[in-house]
């Protein structure tokens, strides 16, 4: 035979070279990279019937399995890594959306501090669970801290605080109406209301004031002060507007009473003069990529550095209906939004009901930026960027050593569990030639299986459905086996008909009894249901041709041997 | 492997076995204890410094208020004790409290608004509150705390105030479980897992509907694969006898209902039906005597159920040493689902089909 001109086997190796490109550069998609071959090369096998490309398909595969376990490595749950799990237990019950939110929300705020192997993934639709490879005592009050953390909004106009989210009822936090933005003319808006300390209050602030910015700010620092480049102070600066106008916008944005003013500082005009704090709790706000040198003096001179990204740093403007510079957003000091005072709101009158709104430009991202708008102005309003209020429940930590053991264990299970299973076939079968194929396939088949579970995650469910699916995966071979070995004077295909109408249906069977624990929610056993889907649907696509062509031809060529 | 064709003879006699297997389950079914992930409570696993009498922490326990069952095993690390905490009656009502009390802010909120604005909606607004003062109060009683504990002029804080109470009864519950534990036992790790009422209930739900797509699934398709109603009720028979045998197990060795242990019962209605759409097969659609078939389909099916006997025993043996319950429940459930198997399509499925098949045939000969 020559390889070179078979074309199917050319083109399944162009497409095993391909997805071996991507394993290896898209790593992180590697598992459902995993599963796309395991498909293709399946469609391979059915649909093409020359032995040696069964064969051929489930060498493939097994070789990208190998490789993306060399390369990628396995990822294991903190059943097996040690680890501390963090339950979040959300105020009420919300929807698919919401929780997709708030996991995304956690994962970043976790995320942040360094921690990209956190875990976070909701359980049931009131729970979330935070998972971090880490029993060290402080990294984990450190995360705890992260998550219960909740924001304090405040609404300042000119250097008074108008009102501050303890005055703000939650429930009444919601997107206004079509019918009220049309008449206001605006694409989206958020409504609120106050308590009367809140109108009140603001009232008082706001009289007067109108078309006056209300700066939204976020846990703004009470004590700080900002170190800006002159190139990050003005990339945002409008054309026709100068330095002067920019530097007053952005004092008059962070000036507040009772000596809580952020102090503004351009290094570029510092001249190596280095400023003091203004007390020993005053924090620097800075640009993660400011000069080493500068960083250090700071500190030595009794700041504490805070460092940001170059976006969370750099200020945006906006100019009034009367064409004031103001500064828009700011979130290295948790300005976040500056909408407009109206004329309404200025008159010295309390006012219990608020709107904040605004238009956007038409054009295809449209909705989605109305979308963006309303969630962001909720958020901040509510006092953090998680949807509904959090407390987190006890804790578990497993230490690693314990899961090391769990996971070798579970390792040797699965050697001495093929072990017994390779014994007994032998046992029934008392012929090499048939049994040994049997074991090499179900070897192929648990590699495979632990290469794609490996690259999501084995947790012990996971775990507990690779070991069954040594026992389950063989069943389809031992049906094969079976009738191949009957002497009821069929033919060798006629035969393998029979077997393969079983298996398929078996497989169909044991995919759909388990398919709506997939789709459930239950994360717990979700591991047990992927690892037995995928190890039936492995077996019917790749692992049982592979071996029914194996056995034909050890058959025919006992035919021919007579 | 050669043992004698159990179908030759009155094979219906082998229908007794499975059926009395069945009578015992549905005694020992109601028994089946529910696990934390579907009654609600607190698991709290310990991984002892020394060997601890169970009996006697339990009743150390109990002297310090918390009933809770104990038990203590050794496994390759060492000592580990595994203590649950039967739900809290105070957290259900506090659950049940917090949705109630949630499903009233918004129009207390918007009604307290409204009176600001105009008197006239002051007394609705009282009376709306008076509701949401009443539930705070009864959360407040359940936190052992009062409403002179705080300051509340208005719905803002009448809210934050019942989340801290809310979160008082749950990190008083937390403590009346940690706290004697802490007293009695040395220990070098230990783990909580707490579900809720909330997520109890949750956990039921999704199993439930699980359980109904996963039986309508299976049904559909095994009506619309045979096109005969005969051999798919059969079929359907030998699963459903299958899966009350495994329950029957679970209720008469104590293994409790959990996730792992429902995601194992679902897997048993696969691995049941794998066997019985075999059978069915080889009888159905194959020429020769459907007794002599039906014994070779039991050879193929035999091996089969034994390889998997094989594996899950290797993960019960797992489990024993390494005491982790999700590798207990799971292989546990498919042991004992697996035994049941046997008797079931051997027992039932197998005699149900011949009979049907003989009768067939029976009935062609007349004709001819």
């Amino acid at each position: 035979m020559d390889l070179l001109n078979d074309k199917k086997l050319l083109a399944m190796a162009v497409i095993f070279i391909l997805l071996l490109a991507s394993i290896l550069v898209y790593a992180p998609y590697a598992g459902l990279l995993l599963i796309l071959a395991l498909f293709i090369f399946g469609g391979f096998c059915l649909f093409w019937k020359e032995p040696h490309i069964k064969l051929a398909g489930l060498g493939f595969l097994l070789i990208l399995a190998i490789a993306n376990i060399g390369i990628n490595g396995m990822k294991y749950g903190i059943d097996f890594e040690g680890g501390t799990r963090i339950p979040v237990l959300l105020e009420k019950s919300v929807d698919s959306t919401t929780m997709n939110d708030l996991v995304q929300t956690i994962k970043t705020r976790v995320s942040v501090l360094g921690l990209t192997e956190a875990n976070v993934y909701a359980v049931g639709d009131s729970q979330v669970y935070v998972e971090i490879p880490s029993s060290d005592p402080n990294t984990i009050q450190f995360v705890e801290n992260t998550l219960s953390h909740q924001g304090v909004y405040w609404g300042v106009v000119d250097g008074h605080v108008a009102i501050t989210g303890d005055d703000i009822y939650s429930t009444s936090i919601n997107p206004l109406p079509a019918q009220e933005l049309s008449q206001e003319g605006a694409d989206w808006g958020v409504s609120f209301s106050v308590n009367r300390h809140g109108a009140e209050q603001f009232a008082a602030v706001a009289n007067g004031k109108a078309d006056y910015p209300v700066y939204m700010y976020l846990d703004r620092p009470s004590d700080a002060a900002l170190f800006l480049s002159k190139a990050e102070l003005e990339q945002n600066m409008p054309d026709d507007s100068s330095e002067k106008e920019v530097l007053t916008a952005l004092s008059d944005g962070l000036s507040l009473d009772q000596g809580r003013n952020i102090t503004l500082y351009v290094i570029d005009s510092l001249n190596g003069t280095v400023p003091s704090p203004k007390d020993n709790g005053t924090i620097a706000l800075i640009s993660g990529n400011a000069s080493a040198q500068l960083i250090s003096e700071l500190n030595a001179s009794g700041f504490t550095v805070k460092e940001f990204s170059e976006t969370d740093i750099t200020p945006t403007y906006n100019r009034t209906r009367a064409g004031v510079l103001t500064v828009e957003t700011l979130t290295a000091v948790g300005l976040l939004s500056a909408p407009l005072l109206s004329e309404g709101l200025a008159t010295g009158v309390p006012n219990y009901d608020f709107s904040v709104s605004g238009a956007v430009a038409a054009g295809p991202d449209h909705n989605t930026i109305v979308t963006q708008n309303i969630k962001q102005i909720e958020s901040i309003l509510t006092g953090g960027s998680l949807p509904v209020s959090i407390s987190l429940g006890s804790r578990t930590t497993l230490p690693a050593s314990l899961g090391q053991e769990f996971l070798q264990l579970s390792l040797i299970a699965i050697v001495i569990s093929l072990l017994a299973i390779s014994v007994l076939i032998g046992f029934r079968y008392r012929n090499i030639r048939a049994t040994l194929p049997i074991v090499a396939i179900s070897i192929s088949e648990l590699i495979i299986l632990l290469s794609i579970l490996g690259s999501f995650t084995i947790d012990l469910a996971a775990m507990a459905g690779i070991i069954a699916a040594i026992g389950v995966g063989v069943d389809a071979q031992i049906v094969i086996t079976d009738e191949l070995l009957k002497e009821d004077g069929e033919e060798t295909d006629e035969k393998m008909a029979h077997a393969f109408d079983i298996i398929k249906t078996n497989v169909i069977v044991a995919t759909l009894a388990m398919i709506p624990l997939l789709f459930s929610g239950l994360v717990e056993v979700i591991g047990f249901a992927i690892s037995t889907i995928l190890g039936s649907l492995l077996g019917y696509l790749l692992s049982r041709p592979a071996y029914a062509s194996i056995v034909g031809m050890i058959i025919k060529k006992k035919e021919h041997g007579k | 492997m050669d043992f004698p064709n159990i179908f030759k003879g009155d094979y219906r006699l082998l229908c007794i076995p499975p059926l009395l297997l069945i009578l015992i389950s549905f005694y020992f079914i109601p028994h089946i204890q529910m696990g934390v992930d579907f009654q609600g409570g607190t698991l709290v696993t310990l991984t002892l410094k020394g060997a601890v009498d169970a009996p006697q922490l339990k009743s150390e326990l109990a002297s310090e208020g918390l009933q809770a069952d104990v038990d203590v095993v050794q496994t390759t690390s060492g000592y580990q004790a595994e203590i649950e905490v039967p739900q809290s009656p105070k957290l259900v009502e506090a659950d049940q409290l917090k949705s109630d009390f949630n499903a009233l802010v918004p129009d207390v909120s918007f009604l307290e608004v409204e009176s600001l604005q105009n008197s006239s909606n002051t007394t609705q607004y009282l009376a709306e509150d008076a509701k949401l003062q009443n539930i705070s109060d009864q959360m407040f009683a359940i936190a052992g705390m009062s409403r002179s504990d705080f300051n509340i002029t208005g719905t803002i804080d009448e809210q934050k105030a019942f989340t801290t109470a809310y979160n008082k009864v749950y990190s008083d519950y937390a403590t009346s479980v940690s706290g004697p534990i802490d007293k009695y036992v040395q220990y070098s790790s230990m783990s909580i897992q707490t579900v809720s009422p909330t997520l109890s209930t949750e956990f039921i739900g999704q199993a439930i509907s699980v359980v109904i797509a996963s039986a309508l699934l299976s049904i559909v398709f095994v009506f619309v694969f045979f096109r005969d109603p005969f051999p798919a009720a059969a079929v359907l028979c030998g699963a459903f006898s299958d899966v009350t045998i495994a329950m029957g197990a679970m209720g008469l060795f104590g293994i409790q209902f959990t996730l792992p242990s429902f995601a194992a019962l679902l897997m048993l209605i696969g691995f049941s039906l794998d066997t019985d759409v075999l059978l069915t097969m080889r009888i159905l659609k194959r020429k020769g005597d459907p007794r002599e078939k039906a014994y070779g389909a039991m050879k193929t099916g035999l091996t089969m159920s034994l390889t998997a006997i094989v594996a899950f025993i290797t993960l019960f043996v797992l489990a024993i040493l390494t005491n982790i319950p999700t590798y207990y429940e799971i292989s546990a459930v498919a042991l004992a689902g697996l035994v049941g198997d046997m008797f079931a399509t051997w027992g039932i499925d197998a005699v149900l089909l011949l009979w049907h098949v003989e009768k067939l045939n029976a009935a062609e000969k007349e004709v001819v």
